[in-house]
């Protein structure tokens, strides 16, 4: 199947899109948008969260039908019927809700419906776990193809998902924010394995909010603004402000922004913070109030746990106090009756109430706050929302919308919000900019120097180190359950940094944090 | 720290500044039927239609008649939406409002004045709600497993109390209050009519305007974000079949009194029946979604639809074959609505 030959520039383009239109009722999604994607190339395909970029590329997987316009493969006009016609050619969408079956083995996902038979129709198991074996090995993902695929990691199951697609004959691998959910070095793991996919002449069509990845990998990029096509530029050629400039339309200035704060007292003081699953190792940390602690890791190095432990949410031992006074630790109820608030790193999952209103999501937060003789005062919660639309700066026509119609910028805007509200001393905010689109992430990191202005401290547990070095007063660096390194000032480099959270450091600066 | 909620937060990136009162966007008020359009449609449809073609079916008489003969099943309804909004099924219901009719009649006959009698099947029913709730919400038990265990339990209690014999409460003193309860009308409006109003009321009360009926629909919404968010979650999910419980004892108080006696043998098809009635009326079986406003219609719904058949004189055997359709259509026709079939698609783009 990969007989085109990327360097000969004469043969048809894999992909061309030509013209395409898309409107559903009340939105034009698309306008007359071209691009061409050639074999072996790594296309960016960029722009904020509702640019059309999804649109687009559920156009190209056959998801949706254009309005106007066509696609043409291998300079063939086709018009494809749905997502299975769309993989007959070669074309397979990984986005980041995986569509893995949780309870079947690894060998069974790679070759979920098109299981090698025996001559007598049965499934072929042992051709079947010799085939999944090779593929495996192609890509050099370490996983038996036995093990129940539920019981993997996400990075893990991300692979398998790219190893389907490359068994399958893939031509053009559509990625929408695969390496969102994803650590640092799984995403730089997964980018590899699209760098050896792109070799052998695979096309692949990325969509991604992290601009580090796309620098590392594409050679186009396409900006999207308001589902009209703004340029096709290369990369890396194109400088990252340019590009940002062509996405959002204006000069963000400084991404990350700045604060004017003194630090104040200690607020939080955690000793011997251990969890019962033995991930969180005995750790100690303290901070001031207008302080921005940073914490940096690998998944798997203890950061998160850090952060469910101060919360409440996991079964942990240690002592914790806010103001001198101790925390109790056994549920996030009495976390945030103490002054600590917190937010999870995955937004659907542990955050979102999806079936209900942006104006419940915003007052789950506040229902002990917003009720007088065990009424809710419906007139007060109602202001409170309204207000916390416009401070907060959601976009949506009504507070009555349901949240999963608000893109993943507007809804974690609603998510930092109503813990904002809360006004407490201490907040745990977990990979707070997940998924969210350039924009949204500048206007979420001037809330956060807003609330530490405010006198708040905040505990920043981030996979995406720039985002560290730009919004960190101290960066504390976990590996292997504790914290292996402290970088505070002139110290706080990305290669130092990251070495500390990959091998644990180059020798221990005097013991930082733990006993 | 206190959970103060007024504390104000630092000017917003890019947004205008909040000034206090003033400037709220027009809001579309949301009615609590809102996502029973068609239920409405339908219902008023069958009513329509059923006016035409029976004269007896708009008289006072038999509009009364629909309203009480569904009272037990719209009592048992309002507790299965609490429960199905939690996200959760009882399917213990029916059998809870039998064992709790039984503990009425067991009550009355052996002497207990009406108060002591009424009292104590509120407690049975009380207790009824714990056990579920404690085993789903503090052992963890699937609540699959624990309300089909507990029907399968007060299903056999009930026949046990009696030796499987109905307890006739007639003839008794004690009985009389109860009698009234469920006959008398005042100025033509019957007493049980008025009670059921002031329950729907209550229920409506507690679901949309408390923090617990929030917590509810967070739960059934997503239970670890309800947790991560401070909300108590075992306590509100206990709170929620205790709500289960006690709307079993009130249906079980109703049935006797309009039996005048205790019966103890479950009617197999009240269970299905009262949760039908709860997915018809919009409350989504994935839970978070849903309203006791649409249980009301969709017990109504049924209810219509029951008392057509039997003014048209067509066999009661059909009525199984109806409710399942309308079940069906009901639902189809919801789950229609929210994937955008018949409704403008909100604009998500991305």
């Amino acid at each position: 199947m990969v007989g085109t030959d990327p360097d000969n520039e004469s043969a048809p383009p894999l992909l061309s899109v030509r013209g395409v239109s898309k409107s559903f009722p009340g939105v034009r999604a698309l306008h007359d948008v071209t691009l061409t994607v050639r074999a072996g190339e790594v296309h960016a395909l960029t722009g904020e969260n509702g640019s059309g970029k999804s649109t687009l590329s559920k156009v190209i997987g056959g998801v949706h039908k254009p309005d106007a316009g066509h696609l043409e493969i291998d300079g063939v006009r086709r018009s494809l019927t749905g997502p299975a016609d769309a993989l007959r050619h070669g074309i397979v969408m990984i986005s980041q809700e995986l569509t893995l079956a949780p309870t079947l083995s690894v060998a069974e996902n790679i070759y979920l419906g098109r299981a090698p038979r025996t001559r007598w129709g049965a499934v072929d198991w042992a051709a079947m776990r010799r085939a999944a074996r090779t593929v495996l090995d192609d890509l050099s993902v370490h996983v038996d193809e036995t093990d129940r695929v539920g019981d993997l990691s996400v990075e893990l199951q991300q692979e398998i998902e790219i190893a389907r697609a490359v068994s399958s004959d893939a031509r053009l691998l559509i990625l929408d924010e695969a390496t969102s959910s994803l650590s640092e070095a799984a995403a730089a793991r997964l980018l590899e394995l699209i760098a050896e996919q792109s070799a052998r002449g695979i096309a692949v069509l990325m969509i991604s909010h992290r601009m580090p990845e796309l620098y590392a990998c594409a050679t186009t990029a396409t900006v999207l603004r308001d589902g009209s096509l703004v340029a096709t530029v290369p990369l890396p050629e194109t400088p990252e402000p340019e590009l940002v400039r062509l996405m959002v339309g204006r000069e963000l200035g400084d991404y990350y922004g700045e604060r004017e704060v003194e630090l104040g007292e200690v607020v939080l003081e955690a000793r011997e913070l251990a969890t019962d699953d033995g991930a969180l190792r005995p750790t100690s940390l303290t901070v001031r109030r207008g302080e921005i602690v940073g914490v940096a890791g690998l998944v798997g190095s203890g950061k998160a746990e850090l952060g469910l432990a101060l919360a409440g949410a996991v079964a942990a031992q240690g002592s914790v106090q806010v103001n001198g006074e101790r925390v109790g630790l056994s549920s996030p109820r009495k976390a945030l009756a103490s002054g600590i608030a917190f937010v999870p790193d995955d937004r659907k999952r542990s955050a979102l109430l999806p079936v209900r209103s942006v104006a419940e999501n915003f007052a789950v937060s506040w229902l002990g706050g917003l009720s007088r003789f065990g009424l809710l005062r419906v007139r007060d919660e109602r202001r409170q929302v309204d207000r916390a639309i416009r401070t907060y700066g959601v976009v949506t026509s009504s507070a009555a919308n349901r949240i999963s119609h608000l893109s993943g910028g507007n809804q974690q805007k609603v998510v930092l919000g109503r813990v904002f509200d809360l006004g407490c001393d201490v907040y745990v905010l977990s990979e707070p900019t997940r998924g969210v689109d350039v924009g949204a992430k500048s206007d979420i990191y001037r809330l956060l120097h807003g609330i530490v202005e405010k006198g708040a401290a905040v505990i920043l547990i981030s996979s995406e180190l720039p985002e560290l070095l730009g919004m960190c007063d101290r960066i504390v660096v976990f590996f292997e359950g504790e914290i292996r390194g402290e970088f505070a000032g002139e110290e706080m480099e990305e290669t130092r940094i990251a070495e500390v959270a990959v091998s644990g450091g180059p020798s221990l600066p005097a013991a930082p944090g733990t006993a | 720290m206190s959970n103060s909620v007024t504390r104000e937060v630092p000017a917003p990136p890019g947004a205008t500044p909040a000034s206090a009162g003033g400037g709220a966007a027009p809001r579309r008020r949301r009615l609590s039927l809102g996502g029973s359009a068609g239920i409405v449609a339908g219902l008023v449809i069958l009513c329509g239609y059923l006016a035409i073609t029976q004269p007896i079916f708009l008289t006072w008489g038999n509009i009364t008649n629909i309203v009480l003969s569904n009272s037990v099943i719209l009592l048992l309804a309002i507790g299965a939406t609490f429960v199905i909004i939690a996200g959760g099924i009882d399917l213990s219901a029916a059998s809870a409002g039998t064992a709790c009719a039984m503990v009425l009649g067991l009550g009355l006959s052996s002497g207990l004045g009406a108060v002591t009698a009424l009292l104590l099947t509120l407690l049975a029913g009380l207790l009824i709600g714990v056990v579920n709730g404690a085993l789903i919400s503090y052992l963890r038990i699937s609540f699959l497993v624990v309300t089909l265990g507990t029907l399968s339990i007060l299903e056999s209690i009930a026949l046990v109390s009696n030796q499987g014999t109905t307890i006739s409460v007639f003839e008794l003193e004690a009985f009389q209050g109860v009698y009234h309860f469920t006959l008398d009308r005042i100025g033509g409006v019957p007493i049980l009519m008025i009670f059921d109003v002031v329950v729907v009321a209550a229920a409506v009360l507690i679901l949309r305007y408390t923090p617990f009926g929030r917590s509810v629909f967070a739960i059934g919404s997503n239970p670890e974000a309800a947790r991560l968010n401070g909300i108590n979650v075992a306590l509100t999910m206990l709170g929620v079949y205790v709500i289960a419980g006690l709307a079993a004892a009130l249906a079980g108080i109703v049935q006797v009194g309009r039996l005048t006696a205790a019966s103890p043998a479950v009617d197999s098809t009240l269970l299905l029946t009262v949760i039908a009635a709860v997915l018809i009326g919009g409350t989504a079986y994935t839970g978070g979604e849903g309203g006791v406003g649409g249980t009301v219609l969709g017990v109504l719904f049924l209810g219509v639809i029951q008392n057509g058949l039997t003014l048209s004189e067509v066999s009661t055997f059909w009525r199984g074959t109806v409710n399942g359709l309308v079940l069906i259509v009901a639902v189809a026709l919801g789950v229609a609505r929210h994937s955008g079939l018949f409704r403008r698609r909100k604009g998500k783009v991305s």
